[in-house]
């Protein structure tokens, strides 16, 4: 039916447009409708644009003169709210009764003209009720939004402020308008970050110290024995790795402590072999001279130690060492370690603050 | 006496024959639908809970505009007959509701709609359209 088409093109037009604020513009939609199947019971069969509109906005312009009179008759007898006779009183007033008037008697049945015609039209017309649901239109839209934001009662804030009754919404939590950190920020302590960084090189160099010592000490005090290399070479690995674990920013400072130890070390080592030299003349000497060159090899990677301190393991790892020995002086150089770590810290404080 | 009882007598029935007009109101469902009059009677000031009050100034309202209607479309068929010219005798002419029936009928209502023209090119301009061709 092109009435209904047409219908349907106003509606969707002004449904379109009424998606913005004006709710004017749906309910003069939804009286277009109406009052278009309204006619098409009538007989029309279609309708000029321009016409329907106009007839559209008569209908509510009645409805709006009906409520008025009605409302202004009640008023009149001093009630707010409208009866049925005011409702009468009103149609008996838009009418144009010239030759009648409207008589105390009027709001019956019976004189009201007006009235009965409208029974006849009832009893007589059929029903036709609207096409398309409609919804509450004014209301729903003011419903959703006093939802969305509850009220400071319904939060449990107290309103900043006395004159904030609490029924009132809430207001919106800070982190919507202003900017808040995202995440924990740390404060930054340089002096504390430096402090912290020295007691981790005394920390590495103190460990450095230590391994030197325990090289004098196992070379000084046990000179027949040169297959404690072995037990040895595993401190030596175990202080690499303590070294390591200290950043590589402070290695040109290990470097030069071990310079200044080195020395020292080389020092000790030469009455060390010479002892070793004198005591081991009995024994056999190819013996001796196969640890030989062990020793030698061992000052030299000891200097090659001050340079690269990194390479120790793979140098040590190529010689040929008795593997019996290994772990049977494991446990006994953990224990003799840690004597002598702790006599040299009671004796040589000294030497510990220089680092 | 008897007068005053016979027109007590008349409300009493007037007043049961409205009250049986409102209960059948509820099972009448107009065609302007029930919130969109209650909408432009609280725009009026109108304030009433009574579902029956809505629906009657409803099919007020409906019996306003189906009378509107009915008075142009009798204007609308007044009018007379395109030539036809064609084989045809009788061809249904469409109707539509125009502007110039609805002024006309609204005129009786008290209503002066009247449409300006377009172009005012000959002295018979904004004269009775009844005399002129569509």
């Amino acid at each position: 039916m092109s009435t209904e088409r047409a219908q349907d093109g106003d509606r969707n037009e002004a449904a379109s447009s009424s998606g913005c604020s004006e709710s004017y513009e749906f309910s003069h939609a939804a009286a277009k409708a109406a009052v278009a199947q309204v006619c098409e019971s009538v007989g029309y069969e279609h309708f000029k644009d321009p016409a329907l509109e106009s007839l559209a906005g008569f209908a509510l312009q009645y409805i709006l003169q009906l409520g008025k009179t009605a409302t202004s008759f009640a008023n009149l007898t001093g009630r707010s709210q409208c009866n049925v006779f005011d409702i009468i009183l009103a149609l008996d007033d838009l009418t144009d009764n010239g030759d009648e008037g409207i008589s105390s008697e009027s709001c019956s049945l019976g004189r009201s003209v007006k009235l009965r015609e409208i029974i006849d039209y009832v009893n007589s017309s059929e029903e036709i009720p609207f096409s398309q649901p409609l919804p509450r239109f004014p209301v729903a839209i003011s419903d959703r939004s006093r939802n969305l934001i509850p009220s400071f009662v319904e939060i449990g804030e107290t309103p900043p402020g006395k004159h904030i009754p609490l029924w009132l919404p809430a207001f919106p939590d800070p982190h919507t308008y202003k900017e808040t950190p995202m995440w924990i920020e740390r404060v930054s302590d340089p002096r504390g970050d430096k402090i912290e960084q020295a007691r981790q090189r005394r920390k590495a160099e103190r460990a450095l110290l230590s391994l030197q010592r325990k090289l004098v000490c196992k070379l000084s005090s046990r000179n027949p024995v040169w297959g404690d290399m072995d037990g040895v070479k595993e401190e030596m690995r175990e202080d690499e790795s303590e070294m390591r674990s200290v950043s590589p920013s402070i290695s040109e400072e290990k470097v030069e402590s071990l310079n200044r130890d080195g020395l020292s070390v080389i020092e000790a080592f030469a009455p060390a072999m010479e002892a070793a030299r004198d005591g081991f003349s009995s024994e056999a000497h190819t013996e001796w001279k196969k640890k030989k060159p062990v020793a030698l090899s061992k000052l030299r990677t000891e200097k090659k130690f001050l340079g690269q301190p990194l390479d120790l393991s793979l140098q040590m790892k190529g010689e040929d060492r008795p593997l019996s020995f290994v772990r049977e002086e494991d446990r006994d150089d953990k224990r003799r370690r840690a004597e002598f770590i702790l006599r040299q810290c009671m004796e040589n404080p000294v030497d510990l603050n220089q680092l | 006496m008897n007068h005053g009882q016979q027109s007590g007598e008349a409300k009493h029935e007037d007043d049961a024959a409205l009250t049986e007009f409102l209960a059948s109101l509820m099972d009448y469902t107009p065609t302007i639908p029930d919130d969109l009059v209650e909408h432009y009677l609280a725009k009026s000031g109108f304030q009433c809970p009574d579902v029956r009050l809505i629906r009657l100034v409803a099919v007020a309202t409906q019996k306003f505009v189906a009378d509107v209607a009915s008075d142009a479309l009798q204007h609308c068929k007044a009018r007379p007959a395109p030539v036809v010219k064609d084989k045809k005798q009788h061809k249904d002419k469409r109707l539509i509701l125009t502007m110039e029936d609805l002024s006309k009928a609204l005129r009786e209502y008290g209503v002066n709609v009247k449409h300006p023209e377009y172009f005012a090119d000959s002295p018979s301009t904004g004269m009775d359209p009844a005399t002129r061709d569509e």
